[in-house]
C-alpha cells in the first residue's frame, strides 16, 4: 500500500544475503507477518501430558540421530567430486514411509475451494500425486479465485527437531522422473529465512509434462528458478541461495478444470558441467522508486 | 502527452447513434445477445451518455470485468483496451510528489490494476498501446503501469517455454487436437512416424472414423522380435491433455522383458579391492546387454499408440489390422488382448479372444 516502506525492506533483505550482522536500515514494524502460517488455523490442542509422552517416545530415536551427526562430524568425510551425469537422488517414491515425508494440500482444506487432491502409491510402485482440480469459487465474499493443490516436504531438520537447511551447493539441476498427464505443474523450492519477510521466500519453475505412456527425466538447471513470495512474482530477483534451500514442493494451479495426475518415481540433483548459465534473469539496477515497490 | 483517439474505436465512431433520446444503460447481464460487439457497444453507450465526467465509471469497469466470460471476451486484447479507455486522459497524472508516492486517484488506479489481473489470470499479453493509453491516463509514476511493466517482463520469457508448444486458440476439431496429442506422446522417439488411417478401409469394420496411430523403426523391430506365445495388450483408454482439452489414446503394449540385472558395484568401496598381482584371480565374467530403447520401460513395452475418433474396440480392432499392414505382419498371428476400461469396464473375455485368433487367421 506505502510504497516507500518497501524499500526498507529491500534493505533489509540485501542485508540479509549480504550476511551483515550490523542492520543498515532501521527496524520494521509495519510489514510485521503476524503467523507463518499466514493466520490458517492449523495446529492441533494436544493435551501437555500427551505431548510429553509422544516426546519422550521419539528421545531414543532423537539421540540416535544425534549420536550419528556426531559420528559424521569426526569422521569428516565430505563429497569432494560430483560425477557429470550422476543423479543424486533426494527423495524418492516407492514405500509408504517415503510418502510420510510430503504434506498434501489443496484449496478445500480451509473451504476455499472445491479441489480434491491426494498422494498415494501408484500400481507399479511409484508415487502418484492425482485428484480434481475445480476453479469454482466459492461465495463467501472473500475468496476471489480458487483452484490448487500441492505437496510440500518438511522442513529439513537436524536431531532433536531443530531446524536445518539442505545445502545444494554442489548441484546445478534438478533431475525429476515423473510421467504426467500433459498438464503443467509447478515446481517450488522455499528458501524460507529467519526473518519474518522472507518467510515466504519462494523459488519456481514449471514443470511441463508429455502426458502419454513414457517416463520423462526433466532437467531443470537451479539458474532458472525465479523468485516470489506469496505467489507474486518479486521485481528484483537473485539466484537460488542453494545453501539455504528448506522445503521444495509441486504444485497444481493451471486454472484447468478436470482431473490431473502426477506419478512420480524421483526427485533427484545432479551437477551438468556443461551448464555455466548463473541465472536467467536481469538483476540490472532499475529505477529507484518504481521497482519493488 | 497528447491523448489520442485508438485506432478501433475511430471505426467505431462511425456507427454511432445521433438520436437524442434518452439511452438507458442495461446491465451487462440483461443484455441478449452477448457477444464482442454487444460487449463494445455497451462500453461505447456508457461513454457517450456522459462523455465529459462519466460518473459511475469505476463501477462500470468492475461490473464490465465481472461479465467478460458470459460474453466470451476474456481473451480478447482490444476489449480490454476499450475498457481501460473510459477512463479519461490527462486528469488523473500527479503533479507533485506526494501525489505520485501516495497512489493519486486510488479507487481507479485499484480498478485498472484488477484489470490488468484480469487480463494475466486469463493468459492475455498487452502490447505497447496498453502502454501509452496508461501512462496518458495514470502517469510514468502510476501503479497499473507499473504492474504493466512486470506483465511485460514475466509474460514473454514464458510464453514460449513449452517444449511442447500448441498453438493459441486450439482448433476445437477433436482430430487436430488427437494428431496434437499423439504428436506429444511420440515426441520421446526422434524416429516415430505419425500416421492416419481410416477405418473404412478394413473390410471387416463396423465404425467409419478415423485413427491416428504412431510408430517409431524400434517399436517395430521389438514387434518383428516378439515371442508369439505371449500375449500384446491393447490398453485404453487413457488421458492426455493438451493444453486445456482432453484426449483419450489407446496404447498397444506387451509385458516387460525381465533384464539381467548389472551388478551396482559401489566404487567407494575400498573393502575388496581385486590385486592380481598378489594372487591370480579368475576375471568376473560379464555380459553384454543391448541397450535398451526408451519404448521398453518398466511396467511394459510399448509398441505403438493411436487415437480414433470413436473410442471403441471396433476401432482399435481396425487399427491393429492397419498396422498389421503397414509393416507388423506379426500382429497377424499374435495373440491381441484388449484391457479396455471405460464407463463399463469391458474386459476381455475367453470369447473375444477365440473371435479375434478366428479372425486373424
Amino acid at each position: 500500500m506505502y510504497p516507500m516502506y518497501r524499500l526498507i525492506i529491500n534493505n533489509l533483505r540485501l542485508s540479509q544475503r549480504n550476511n551483515k550482522g550490523i542492520h543498515s536500515s532501521s527496524i520494521l514494524n509495519t510489514f510485521w507477518e503476524k503467523d507463518d502460517k499466514g493466520g490458517y488455523k492449523t495446529k492441533t490442542q494436544v493435551p501437555m501430558k500427551e505431548r510429553l509422552r509422544l516426546g519422550l517416545q521419539e528421545l531414543k530415536q532423537e539421540i540416535a540421530l544425534w549420536t550419528q551427526e556426531l559420528k559424521e562430524d569426526f569422521e569428516n568425510d565430505p563429497v569432494l567430486v560430483y560425477r557429470p551425469g550422476e543423479t543424486d537422488i533426494v527423495w524418492k517414491f516407492g514405500t509408504e514411509e517415503s510418502l510420510k515425508q510430503w504434506v498434501v494440500t489443496c484449496d478445500s482444506d480451509h473451504g476455499e475451494g472445491f479441489s480434491t487432491c491426494g498422494l498415494t502409491l501408484s500400481n507399479n510402485g511409484q508415487g502418484l500425486l492425482s485428484g480434481e482440480l475445480s476453479t469454482r469459487v466459492p461465495k463467501d465474499g472473500r475468496v476471489k479465485r480458487a483452484g490448487y493443490c500441492n505437496i510440500r516436504t518438511l522442513r529439513a531438520r537436524k536431531s532433536f527437531k531443530r531446524e536445518a537447511y539442505l545445502n545444494w551447493v554442489a548441484y546445478n539441476m534438478l533431475v525429476l522422473k515423473v510421467r504426467g498427464d500433459g498438464r503443467s505443474y509447478m515446481l517450488n523450492i522455499n528458501t524460507r529465512g529467519y526473518y519474518d519477510v522472507l518467510w515466504n521466500d519462494m523459488y519456481h519453475y514449471v514443470l511441463y509434462t508429455r502426458g502419454g505412456p513414457y517416463w520423462q527425466v526433466t532437467k531443470i538447471p537451479f539458474s532458472k528458478f525465479f523468485m516470489s513470495s506469496k505467489g507474486r512474482v518479486q521485481d528484483r530477483q537473485y539466484p537460488i541461495p542453494l545453501n539455504k534451500v528448506t522445503n521444495f514442493g509441486i504444485s497444481v494451479g493451471d486454472k484447468i478444470n478436470g482431473p490431473f495426475s502426477l506419478e512420480i518415481d524421483y526427485i533427484g540433483l545432479e551437477y551438468d558441467p556443461n551448464h555455466t548459465e548463473e541465472f536467467a534473469y536481469e538483476q540490472y539496477k532499475a529505477p529507484k522508486y518504481i521497482v519493488s515497490t | 502527452m497528447q491523448p489520442t483517439t485508438p485506432l478501433f474505436l475511430q471505426k467505431f465512431s462511425s456507427n454511432a447513434p445521433e438520436s437524442k433520446e434518452l439511452q438507458r444503460l442495461t446491465s451487462f447481464e440483461n443484455v441478449e445477445n452477448k457477444n464482442r460487439d454487444t460487449y463494445l457497444d455497451m462500453i461505447r453507450i456508457f461513454i457517450n451518455r456522459n462523455h465529459v465526467y462519466r460518473r459511475g465509471h469505476v463501477e462500470f469497469i468492475y461490473s464490465a470485468l465481472k461479465n467478460m466470460e458470459s460474453f466470451g471476451v476474456q481473451k480478447d486484447l482490444e476489449v480490454y483496451k476499450a475498457l481501460i479507455d473510459v477512463l479519461p486522459k490527462g486528469k488523473f497524472i500527479p503533479t507533485n510528489v506526494f501525489q505520485a508516492e501516495f497512489m493519486h486517484y486510488p479507487k481507479q488506479q485499484q480498478c485498472v490494476i484488477d484489470l490488468l489481473e484480469q487480463m494475466e489470470d486469463n493468459g492475455v499479453m498487452p502490447d505497447y498501446e496498453m502502454e501509452d493509453l496508461l501512462s496518458n491516463i495514470f502517469g510514468n509514476r502510476g501503479f497499473p503501469l507499473r504492474k504493466y511493466w512486470r506483465m511485460m517482463y514475466w509474460m514473454p520469457k514464458f510464453k514460449n517455454s513449452s517444449p511442447w508448444p500448441v498453438p493459441s486458440p486450439l482448433p476445437d476439431n477433436i482430430y487436430e487436437l488427437a494428431k496434437y496429442a499423439i504428436q506429444r506422446i511420440s515426441s520421446v522417439d526422434v524416429q516415430s512416424q505419425i500416421t492416419v488411417y481410416q477405418t473404412k478401409e478394413i473390410e471387416s469394420s463396423i465404425d467409419d472414423t478415423w485413427i491416428v496411430s504412431a510408430q517409431a523403426p524400434s517399436q517395430k523391430d521389438l514387434l518383428k522380435n516378439h515371442d508369439l506365445k505371449e500375449p500384446v495388450y491393447v490398453e485404453g483408454s487413457f488421458r492426455i491433455w493438451v493444453k486445456d482439452q482432453l484426449v483419450n489414446y489407446f496404447v498397444l503394449k506387451r509385458q516387460p522383458k525381465q533384464h539381467i540385472k548389472t551388478i551396482k558395484d559401489d566404487l567407494d568401496d575400498v573393502s575388496n579391492i581385486r590385486t592380481p598381482i598378489f594372487s591370480f584371480q579368475k576375471p568376473i565374467e560379464k555380459q553384454v546387454q543391448v541397450m535398451q530403447s526408451v519404448h521398453e520401460q518398466e511396467d511394459g513395452v510399448i509398441l505403438a499408440v493411436c487415437a480414433t475418433g470413436t473410442s471403441t474396440k471396433d476401432s482399435l480392432l481396425s487399427w491393429i489390422r492397419h498396422l498389421e499392414k503397414d509393416g507388423n505382419p506379426v500382429l497377424s498371428d499374435a495373440l491381441v488382448v484388449f484391457t479396455l476400461r471405460t464407463g463399463t469396464r469391458e474386459v476381455a473375455t475367453v470369447n473375444n479372444v477365440e473371435q479375434k485368433q478366428i479372425e486373424s487367421k
